[in-house]
């Protein structure tokens, strides 16, 4: 167990690196690594060590979550088929009466039984980790799964990425209930179990796993990468067994012919970052007013979002029902005009913002794929239209599009981009999809300082660590605490008498000591007079201080939450630079970190 | 909601795993078949709504009702996306309707997954068509020519070349169509109808030659064709072998007495012959006769020009035929009609020449007189008059004997 020896080693050892020391990163694992045994396990049960035994159920995990996911996947067409009908023109009394229905179905179901299914998948696995251990009921998967497959199947304006994650995590939570794993872990397997069931639903591994790392998790560490990576692929084969191979959309050949087109791109960022505006305004705006309505609208309110949808699709825009994959195929292969894709993503943004203020379960991927699609291929159609040189490739613009949106809308900046390199398998296009996510990133978080999931969560009373603030916290370093060095360091070669006239007029306690051939330690004016009184003024220091005494030294650009480790035991740490051990760039004591950390509160 | 984790006895734990991932691993076993099971009843159901949809689509596409099949096999794409056959009888029915684009974007998607499908390649290609976009025109019909079809091969082939023929012929690239024609040829078979079209198309090309050849074929095939007897004969005609122009124009005007087109180019041949003095095994005699015949009939279209009566180049306004002022001849009408009254005066001071005595008397006097009954004709067309057959005969053998 390497971890504990090192950690054993941080206990005894000094004068030596920080980063050698500090190998026993402070993180979720240790108290777990630190309490698993030590005795040497051999043959097969040493295999089973419990973090090794956790990659394999991750495995598990992607096989049930993979398998669960194409069961909600027939189950949202069999809805469809049954509920909205198998034919080719739908008749426009089922347009309206069948997501009518079902969302009075859906409230009383989502009132009386599954009162966990509304609400983001996301920030309920969020929960999971931060605040419930892990804990998920799996009475809200069963809850997640039928009532989002009727609410879907019926035509609501929702996808199934969101309820996919979600039926993930929550088999994750049950199988690691029964098998009692241990606290660090079990906050862990529902973000893994997500993982799992977004990559089955987009049928894409590393989006999903970015994903998960990036809104739910928000660090990297091994550990949790290897599960995650784990389960999602294990979930993506599965859906790929059952489902076939074939991605979301059929990706038509996608290339950027000139430089000057990713002005164009940008444009289509700009709109894109408006749009998300627009759409997450409306959430945080409706969704509390739905909700602070009398309790007994709640069970209409879902009904009549799914009448209003049907309005909708009667008035000619049957596409805004359901997901919505099969018109953004059809939008990338340029079988819609441009002005009827605006429309047709301006009409998504109202047709979702009804399904999901209402309470009506589902996820909001789907249609934000969708509404990026469509917005993307209509700006690129308009951008043709007015400058007929530009290459037109509908698909590339819807491409992007969906990316802008995931970026804008989701704040998932790095997922946003992978999403679509790992959709449409074409790398040629990662400069436009950089281009235009950076722009609807930067123009939403402008406008809307607050992610979706943050406001969500806050609108559930719920105080989730922000993913968004996470990633972007400044890191607070030693060099920003520490000060200059002092104008005495002592040299271990020199005889305490010496040391002695040399201290006479200092002013400081302590005093570094630098010694041979490498390393620090210190030494109190106390001490050095007590020596002289010992009558030891001839000897030197190195003579004195050997076997011991060695302090450990910190360089400038280590975190300063690594310094507050060795601050309270050292009075006076040496900050060295990295090239050369001896040279002193400053020193860092208790009261600097602190003095920063109070000056950083207040910035 | 909160859990009170259970710290595990790990002893207990390792000894429990292997028997733990053997549990999962039958839990996941058993939960796959029954997976596979509804798995199978979706796929089968898919599959049958997706035929019954399709056929249904197929059927209004084949009764021209367009409509209802780009919906009916919008629906049978839905359940099963990727079938090649649906989004091509989509393409075709979207075509129907006009919706070039749409079409486009479903046959590109198929195009690229079966670049050698003949049909495909077809449908893009008149797509393309419709655009003006030759370079992809021809690259498409090629495409299509020369990919594998499945069934009656020849014919499509046939067929999708001659599209490509015809869409060259009305963008006047002839040299490109008349490679297609000789193309074509090789691979005609022994068809009477085919062969009198692909005489028909050499004749668009103006490549005579091969026109007349593929009559001759079509009329061996079937003789008394009058289609092929009055394309051999035009052909012919085109090619300055009257003769032979006179005998299919005779006998496709015998097959078919109300073609009044042959009749009159038979009419335009048979003047060509009788005034071509130049033309062999006739006697002296004959000839001189014939060229004082061209000689009164290039006069009278003088005449008809008003060359003959106003010869005066110094009044260039009046035609004195006609008796009418017209207005002043600027630039090369003028030009023009300086010269046909010069014409006019060698004409007239020619004339008491011109008898078949004269002709005797002086051979040379035939080149002379035909050098000026062609000059007159060639500079009177148009400018004057209704042009009679003799007219036209001469006409005729003026470029004929220019060409030689």
């Amino acid at each position: 167990m390497r971890r504990i020896e090192l950690s054993a080693l941080f206990h005894t050892q000094s004068g030596v690196p920080v980063e050698q020391q500090t190998t026993t990163t402070v993180g979720e694992f240790e108290p777990a690594s630190i309490s698993a045994p030590a005795a040497p396990a051999s043959g097969v049960l040493a295999f089973f060590r419990e973090d090794r035994f956790f990659l394999i159920l991750s495995v598990f995990i992607g096989i049930f979550s993979g398998m669960a996911v194409v069961c909600f996947r027939y189950a949202i067409d069999w809805c469809s088929i049954y509920v909205l009908g198998s034919g080719a023109a739908l008749t426009p009394w089922r347009l309206i009466a069948a997501p009518a229905v079902a969302g009075l179905v859906i409230a009383v179901l989502t009132i009386h039984v599954f009162p966990e299914a509304r609400g983001s998948g996301v920030n309920q696995t969020k929960a999971a980790l931060y605040i419930y251990n892990g804990y998920i009921p799996l009475k809200t998967a069963v809850g997640k799964f039928i009532t989002s497959a009727l609410a879907i199947g019926s035509g609501h304006s929702l996808g199934p990425e969101d309820p996919s994650l979600q039926i993930g995590a929550c088999l994750a939570s049950a199988l690691g209930r029964k098998l009692k794993l241990s606290r660090d872990h079990m906050r862990l397997i529902a973000p893994v179990g997500a993982a799992a069931g977004l990559a089955a639903a987009f049928n894409a591994p590393i989006s999903a796993v970015l994903f998960v790392i990036e809104e739910v998790i928000g660090r990297w560490t091994a550990g949790i990468l290897g599960s995650v990576v784990l389960s999602a692929v294990s979930s993506v084969v599965v859906v790929r067994w059952f489902m076939g191979s074939e991605s979301l959309f059929r990706i038509p050949p996608v290339e950027l012919k000139r430089p000057s087109e990713l002005i164009a791109y940008a444009i289509l960022g700009i709109v894109g970052g408006l749009a998300s505006v627009a759409f997450s305004g409306g959430i945080a705006v409706l969704r509390p007013w739905c909700r602070g309505l009398r309790r007994s609208t709640q069970y209409f309110q879902p009904a009549i979002a799914g009448l209003l949808i049907g309005c909708i699709a009667v008035l000619g825009a049957p596409q805004v029902m359901g997901a919505g994959y099969g018109y953004i195929d059809e939008a990338m292969h340029g079988q819609f005009t441009w002005q009827f894709m605006a429309i047709l993503g301006l009409l998504k943004i109202v047709a979702t913002l009804l399904s999901f203020v209402s309470g009506t379960p589902g996820g909001m991927f789907a249609p934000t794929l969708f509404i990026g699609a469509m917005f993307g291929a209509a700006v690129g159609g308009a951008e043709h239209a007015l400058l007929p040189h530009l290459s037109w490739s509908p698909g590339a613009y819807a491409l992007v599009g969906m990316g802008v949106l995931f970026a804008g809308f989701l704040r998932a900046p790095m997922t946003s981009v992978f999403m679509v390199l790992e959709v449409s398998g074409n790398y040629s296009i990662i400069v436009p999809v950089i281009v235009a996510n950076t722009f609807a990133y930067v123009i939403s978080r402008a406008l809307q300082p607050e992610p979706i999931f943050d406001t969500l969560s806050r609108q559930d009373g719920l105080e989730l660590p922000s993913m968004e603030e996470q990633r972007e916290e400044s890191i607070l370093r030693v060099e920003d605490a520490m000060h200059s060095p002092p104008d005495l360091v002592l040299d271990a070669d020199d005889t305490i008498e010496r040391i002695a006239k040399l201290t006479a007029d200092a002013v400081e306690d302590v005093l570094l000591v630098r010694l041979h051939p490498s390393g620090w330690s210190s030494i109190t004016r106390e001490e050095i007079q007590e020596m002289t009184k010992d009558g030891k003024g001839s000897e030197r220091l190195e003579s004195i201080m050997a076997g011991g005494g060695q302090i450990p030294y910190l360089h400038p650009d280590h975190s300063l939450d690594t310094a507050l480790r060795y601050v309270d035991r050292w009075p006076l740490v040496p900050v060295v630079n990295r090239a050369n051990l001896r040279e002193l760039d400053g020193v860092i004591t208790q009261h600097d970190v602190l003095e920063r950390y109070r000056d950083f509160g207040g910035e | 909601m909160s859990l009170e984790p259970k710290r595990l006895d790990l002893s207990l734990y390792f000894s429990r795993e292997p028997i733990i991932l053997a549990v999962l691993t039958g839990l996941a076993a058993v939960a796959f078949l029954a997976v596979t099971g509804l798995a199978r009843l979706y796929q089968a159901q898919q599959e049958s709504l997706a035929l019954e949809w399709s056929s249904r689509g197929v059927s209004d596409l084949d009764a021209g009702h367009y409509k209802m099949a780009i919906a009916e096999l919008r629906t049978a794409l839905q359940y099963s996306r990727d079938n090649d056959a649906y989004q091509l009888s989509l393409a075709e029915s979207l075509l129907g309707l006009h919706r070039t684009d749409e079409a486009r974007a479903y046959l590109i998607n198929l195009w690229e997954k079966q670049p050698e499908n003949a049909v495909v390649n077809l449908e893009l290609a008149r797509i393309a068509v419709g655009k003006g976009e030759t370079v992809q025109v021809l690259r498409f019909y090629h495409n299509a020519i020369y990919a594998t079809w499945p069934s009656n091969q020849e014919t499509e082939r046939r067929r999708a070349r001659l599209e490509l023929i015809d869409y060259l012929l009305r963008i006047n690239a002839r040299t490109q169509a008349e490679s297609e024609l000789i193309a074509l040829e090789a691979n005609q078979g022994d068809d009477a109808a085919h062969q009198e079209q692909l005489g028909d198309l050499f004749l668009r090309v103006q490549d005579n030659t091969r026109a007349l050849a593929s009559f001759r074929a079509s009329l061996r095939l079937q003789r008394d064709n009058p289609a092929a007897l009055k394309g051999a004969g035009l052909a012919a005609f085109n090619m300055g072998t009257y003769p032979v122009a006179e005998r299919y124009l005779q006998e496709a005007v015998s097959a078919a007495p109300g073609d009044a087109a042959s009749a009159a180019l038979l009419k335009t041949t048979q003047s060509a012959i009788r005034l071509d003095p130049f033309r062999p095994q006739i006697s002296a005699s004959e000839r001189n006769r014939i060229v004082v015949d061209a000689f009164n009939v290039a006069g009278d279209r003088l005449k008809s020009c008003g060359a003959l009566s106003d010869t005066s180049p110094s009044a260039p306004g009046k035609t004195a035929a006609a008796g009418q002022e017209t207005k002043p001849a600027v630039g090369t009408e003028a030009t023009a009609t300086a010269s046909t009254s010069s014409l006019g005066q060698q004409w007239t001071r020619l004339q008491p020449q011109i008898t078949e005595r004269g002709l005797r008397r002086d051979p040379d006097l035939v080149n002379t007189a035909m050098n000026l009954v062609f000059r007159a004709e060639n500079q009177t067309t148009g400018n004057c008059g209704a042009v009679t057959v003799e007219d036209k005969g001469l006409r005729l053998i003026a470029n004929l004997h220019e060409e030689n």
